[in-house]
């Protein structure tokens, strides 16, 4: 029974973090995503990451509830609530942060030590970075027919997306991971677990090191988001059906009455499945 | 170095809080009465896998051209905000116009081009798709039909909260934006040494407006999540019943089987037409 | 058979070195209108999540004994089955509406409970409070009384025996705290429920309570009928709570030996106008006179101000607006929520830009001057404390401004003013983290840090007790002498009458009224038709002679005295 009760306390914490992080995070990501862009030269410069917040509450917190917050509040406040959804692509953003965070949050044993709280800020940061590259770089690779064959195509795409995480890291990295958290973590320490009921975390209470078995899950995680990419952007590089199908206009018209009558289906199925509920119902 | 002085004025002054609360909230609650928002969150869900994903796969100008306008015409039917519009053609910009500009940099010619043109707009038809779906049904209407899909409970939650608590924290991170513009002292920005400093300002202002906004969120959500607790949220996460009782307010009606067949007839007619030529 | 049964409960919260309840053995009998008192930090709220189970299965704790409400046990029923039984409405009642549209909030926690019939259930609760009309509303459209009565109603949908309210009336203008307690002797009269408020207001708890419990320092003093509870003033005074100003007065006319040692005393107007009678040789009515110059400190020119609004028309504010306010004045500004007040003042400090028209500074246009080039001049004090904290102490927060202004001597200033504000043990802690009176007064002194002329402060005393108001009340007196001229919007009657040497009376955009406070109370028209509720010893005194304008307890005991035969 005793057990028990901690076990359902822990729970409510959880979702209090949750909730925190993804109002916050979710705010912020609504605000870069309605400051403009602006590029100087070649790069875009971006001031996309507010990383800070999601990085001090997992230094803070329950680093898993705070990832999860983080981008949850990013995909509910800034594309769904903007309707900037980019569809299934979104998921590559949702885990290299929540992969990002996560690692982050892991690291910090003791939020006191500031040295630690700056390299897992720092080294959070990069690991998001470096996975959204990859993700990127593939992504284009896939998108455009015969990568390879155009020419200065593939230099500019390994140069500009090499640069933007360069800068990125340098930027975001350090102006708005690194600094931010060191400001932050030390200030909220202490301060904020009490709001939520909380004892603060400290090398007594930390979670213990990273395990392998969490290792693996971000690895599984991020294979998940490439596929997802993948299938939200290139399908037809994996099954590779698209070349027939452009060429003959009747092949594509089958293709839309197949995909016209698979919603018409969905849209019959769900009519009798509201009869046959409102049926039980009297 | 424009870019520069464009963004520091941006951020307080054209661009100011005020203005874009007011526009995230006239996106997210000020359209709900149009023909969009009254559509099933389901049909809307299926139109969007179309017009999201069968784009990619599409390489025909013709048939995209087509889904282009047919997105156009009813993202101006869900009654955007101007800056969603906005952000839109700035994001399609940012996703593959600026990839056009260095590839002819680096020595492309007319043929790197052209699959460039298509890829622009492959984006601009499935962004606008979304834009359409996401920004003109109503949040939580479209909580309720990720659910009927089955999504995570935890996600639906979050949609509808988010929903609720938008406007108040935005408040919340305005007034202690105030604060700072009242009680702080930013630097003359007129020459352009200044108005880098202003913009370095700026953008310390708003990372250390998130520490007193931590700590006020985090009183709310305390209150928040013990208000939860007691109407039942854990009980009904895990009960089947609540979730049918949920759905069951979930209807098709004439009107959005008339929106699929009439999108239908329009792709149908562009399939034609691409046939054709 | 009893609501709530509770056996020598003892509760310490987590981490807590000493318990916050001790020992409490009480029971609220069925169908009782309760009200709980005692000092801040007296374990109120605690308690009170004690009878609804949070405490302890989901705030754990070192629980001991047994509470039994509705013949539940508090620790085997889960919380749920409990909800049902027991509502709950928070102090910060906003934060408890989850869902964004107003029948959707109110049916949900019966949707939680698999109820076929949860919107029928979220309508009637929304029927019995009055919010049928705003069903499709999104939250924040309502206003602070609105959104309080949607938070009981969400209580109230599920049907509970018993409702507990954690100070419902702090927040709230004077007409809704009517409409809340009006509402919870509705329900507690025609349908039978245990209500209970912890509430510092003892004029509500006189003309609505049954019976009063007092905790002190988390031990139960006693739980006595209302009537003789609000009569044992040596005792609710020394946990800070203050009786009805009715009874305080009569309580000091025995002292004085003007009153007869064995009248009950009073605890309503009503009650009062019994036992009180004018005195044979009471002085006339001291006038109160301003003691404005007549230099100019502020003024608005054909004002007119409108907000975008979400949808449909932009919502006008002030259509043609001229005020002068003169150097050296106290003014109060009141009326009704909406009235205008904050627009009015946000364009004092220049956040706000009227569409048409100007507001001058001194005789000097604002229009093109930044908010932050004012702030020498014009300070701002919000409602919210909260807001103002933007540093991790309050000592940082009371200098920022001046030392990025790089203000010469600002730390010596920043010593005086925490001194004079008593804040110096304080600086080093983070604002927010103060109770409600050390948090407003450190506001105080974050708006006075740049030495403004004008200042200007927006419900100073909203949401504090009693004792913390009459504090924060001294604080602004003696601030009259630090700042020259000075605004306030508020509802308090009591701040308005004690402190205000103006009154400007603010509505549907419209100056209705303007002048002393012998013009604007004297003014029957006025008073109803804005609804403002004058304060209870002025409500006595004209009760009694319509000719009295009594604002203090003094004032009335210098014309009034007890009647020989009450």
């Amino acid at each position: 029974m005793a057990s028990n009760k901690m076990q359902q306390a822990n729970q409510s914490q959880k979702l209090m973090i949750f909730v925190l992080t993804m109002a916050l995070y979710g705010l912020a990501t609504l605000f870069t995503e309605l400051i403009p862009k602006f590029q100087v030269g070649i790069v875009e410069f971006s001031v996309e990451f507010f990383l800070f917040i999601p990085l001090t509450l997992a230094m803070l917190f329950d680093p898993m509830s705070a990832a999860l917050g983080a981008a949850t509040g990013e995909l509910v406040f800034s594309e769904i609530m903007l309707g900037q959804f980019g569809g299934l692509g979104e998921i590559e953003k949702f885990v290299t942060v929540t992969i990002g965070v996560y690692v982050a949050g892991r690291l910090v044993a003791d939020p006191k030590n500031r040295k630690l709280v700056g390299v897992a800020a720092f080294a959070g940061t990069a690991l998001q970075l470096l996975l959204g590259t990859i993700v990127d770089i593939l992504k284009v690779q896939f998108a455009i027919e015969d990568f390879e064959a155009v020419a200065g195509l593939p230099e500019s795409v390994f140069f500009t997306e090499g640069f933007a995480f360069v800068n990125d890291l340098l930027f975001s990295g350090i102006l708005f991971a690194l600094l931010p958290t060191l400001f932050l973590v030390p200030r909220l320490h202490g301060k904020i677990e009490p709001l939520l009921g909380m004892a603060p975390r400290s090398e007594k209470i930390s979670l213990g090191k990273l395990s392998a078995k969490a290792v693996l899950g971000c690895v599984i995680a991020f294979a998940v988001a490439i596929a997802a990419e993948f299938l939200a952007e290139n399908g037809m590089a994996i099954i590779d059906w698209e070349a027939d199908w452009a060429e003959s206009g009747t092949a594509m018209a089958v293709a839309m009455l197949v995909a016209a009558i698979a919603s018409v289906g969905v849209v019959l199925a769900m009519r009798t499945k509201g009869t046959k509920a409102a049926q039980k119902g009297v | 170095m424009k870019a520069v002085e464009k963004l520091s004025e941006s951020i307080f002054d054209k661009l100011s809080i005020d203005f874009l609360r007011n526009q995230v909230l006239k996106n997210a609650y000020g359209n709900n009465d149009t023909v969009i928002a009254g559509l099933d969150p389901r049909i809307l869900l299926v139109w969007y896998l179309f017009f999201g994903i069968v784009p990619w796969f599409v390489s025909d100008v013709t048939f995209l051209l087509g889904c282009f306008v047919l997105v156009a015409v009813t993202t101006l039917m869900a009654h955007v905000a101007g800056l969603i519009l906005f952000l839109f053609g700035l994001g399609v910009f940012t996703q593959t116009g600026y990839l056009l500009i260095v590839t002819l940099l680096f020595g492309g010619d007319a043929t790197a081009v052209a699959p460039l043109l298509v890829l622009t707009l492959k984006v601009a038809t499935v962004s606008l798709a979304s834009v359409t779906v996401f920004s003109g049904m109503d949040p939580d209407k479209l909580a309720n039909g990720l659910m009927w899909y089955g999504c995570p409970e935890r996600l639906s939650f979050s949609i509808s909260y988010a929903y609720r608590m938008l406007p108040i924290l935005m408040e919340e991170f305005q007034n202690i934006l105030l604060s700072y513009r009242l009680r702080g002292n930013p630097p003359e920005h007129e020459t352009l040494m200044g108005k880098i400093k202003y913009l370095i300002y700026q953008l310390k202002v708003i990372i250390h407006s998130f520490y007193p906004l931590m700590l006020n969120t985090a009183k709310r959500s305390r209150t928040t999540v013990e208000v939860l607790e007691i109407k039942g949220y854990r009980y009904a996460a895990i009960n089947k019943d609540v979730k049918k009782i949920k759905l069951a307010s979930l209807q098709v009606t004439n009107n959005d089987l008339l929106f699929l067949s009439l999108s239908f007839l329009w792709v149908a007619v562009t399939v034609l037409l691409s046939t054709l030529i | 058979m009893n609501a709530i049964e509770i056996n020598n409960l003892t509760y310490c919260y987590p981490g807590c070195e000493r318990p916050t309840l001790k020992n409490i053995t009480v029971s609220i009998e069925k169908g009782d209108f309760l009200a709980i008192v005692g000092n801040n930090g007296c374990g109120k709220s605690t308690f009170c999540k004690t009878l609804n189970g949070l405490i302890p299965q989901f705030i754990s704790g070192d629980f001991q004994g047994s509470v039994v409400a509705c013949g539940l046990d508090t620790q085997e029923a889960d919380v749920g089955t409990l909800a049902r039984k027991v509502g709950y409405v928070y102090q910060d009642f906003e934060n408890q509406i989850i869902r964004p549209t107003v029948l959707d909030d109110a049916s949900y926690a019966c949707l939680n409970y698999a109820m076929p019939d949860y919107v029928q259930r979220g309508m009637t609760a929304l029927e019995q409070c009055g919010l049928s009309g705003k069903k499709d509303d999104f939250i924040w459209q309502l206003s602070g009384g609105q959104a309080h009565l949607l938070a009981l109603a969400g209580a109230l949908a599920l049907g509970p025996d018993v409702l507990i309210l954690d100070e419902p009336i702090a927040q709230l203008d004077p007409r809704h705290a009517d409409t809340i307690y009006d509402l919870l002797r509705e329900f507690n009269e025609k349908h039978g429920k245990t209500i209970i408020v912890i509430e510092h207001h003892t004029e509500y708890i006189a003309d609505y309570c049954k019976h009063v419990m007092l905790l002190r320092d988390g031990e139960l003093a006693w739980v006595l009928p209302a009537h003789e509870a609000l009569t044992r003033v040596d005792e609710l005074q020394a946990s800070s709570i203050f009786p009805p100003q009715a009874t305080i007065a009569a309580h000091r006319m025995k002292k004085l030996g003007a009153l007869d040692e064995k009248t009950p005393l009073p605890i309503t107007v009503e009650e009062g106008a019994q036992v009180f009678k004018l005195r044979e040789n009471a002085p006339g009515p001291a006038k109160t006179e301003s003691r404005a110059s007549l230099l100019e400190a502020a003024s608005f020119h054909d004002v007119q101000v409108s907000y975008r609004s979400v949808k449909g028309e932009p919502h006008v504010v002030f259509k043609n607006l001229n005020l002068t306010i003169n150097k050296g004045d106290k003014v109060a500004l009141i009326g009704s929520n909406g009235a205008g007040k904050s627009t009015l003042m946000k364009m004092m400090v220049g956040l706000l830009k009227p569409q048409k028209g100007d507001v001058k500074l001194g005789g000097e246009s604002i229009r093109d001057v930044k908010p932050e080039a004012l702030s020498r001049r014009i300070s701002m004090v919000y409602q919210n404390p909260e807001d103002m904290f933007i540093k991790d102490s309050i000592g940082g927060d009371i200098a920022y401004a001046m030392e990025v202004r790089k203000v010469e001597g600002s730390a010596a200033r920043t010593d005086e003013l925490l001194e004079r504000f008593r804040l110096t043990e304080l600086r080093e802690r983070d604002g927010r983290l103060l109770s409600g009176g050390q948090m407003r007064r450190a506001s105080l002194a974050i708006g006075v840090a740049l030495n403004p002329g004008i200042l200007l402060l927006d419900e100073p005393t909203a949401n504090l007790d009693i004792a913390t108001r009459k504090e924060i009340m001294r604080t602004l007196e003696d601030m009259k002498d630090i700042t020259e001229t000075a605004v306030i919007a508020t509802h308090d009657m009591q701040l308005v009458c004690e402190w205000a040497e103006r009154i400007i009376v603010l509505c549907g955009g419209e100056v209705v009224a303007d002048g002393t406070r012998d013009e604007i109370f004297g003014n029957a028209d006025v008073i109803k038709k804005v609804g403002i509720r004058s304060p209870e010893i002025f409500s006595l005194g004209q009760a009694i002679d319509k000719d009295a304008l009594c604002y203090t307890i003094d004032e009335f005991l210098e014309r009034f005295e007890g009647r020989t035969n009450a």
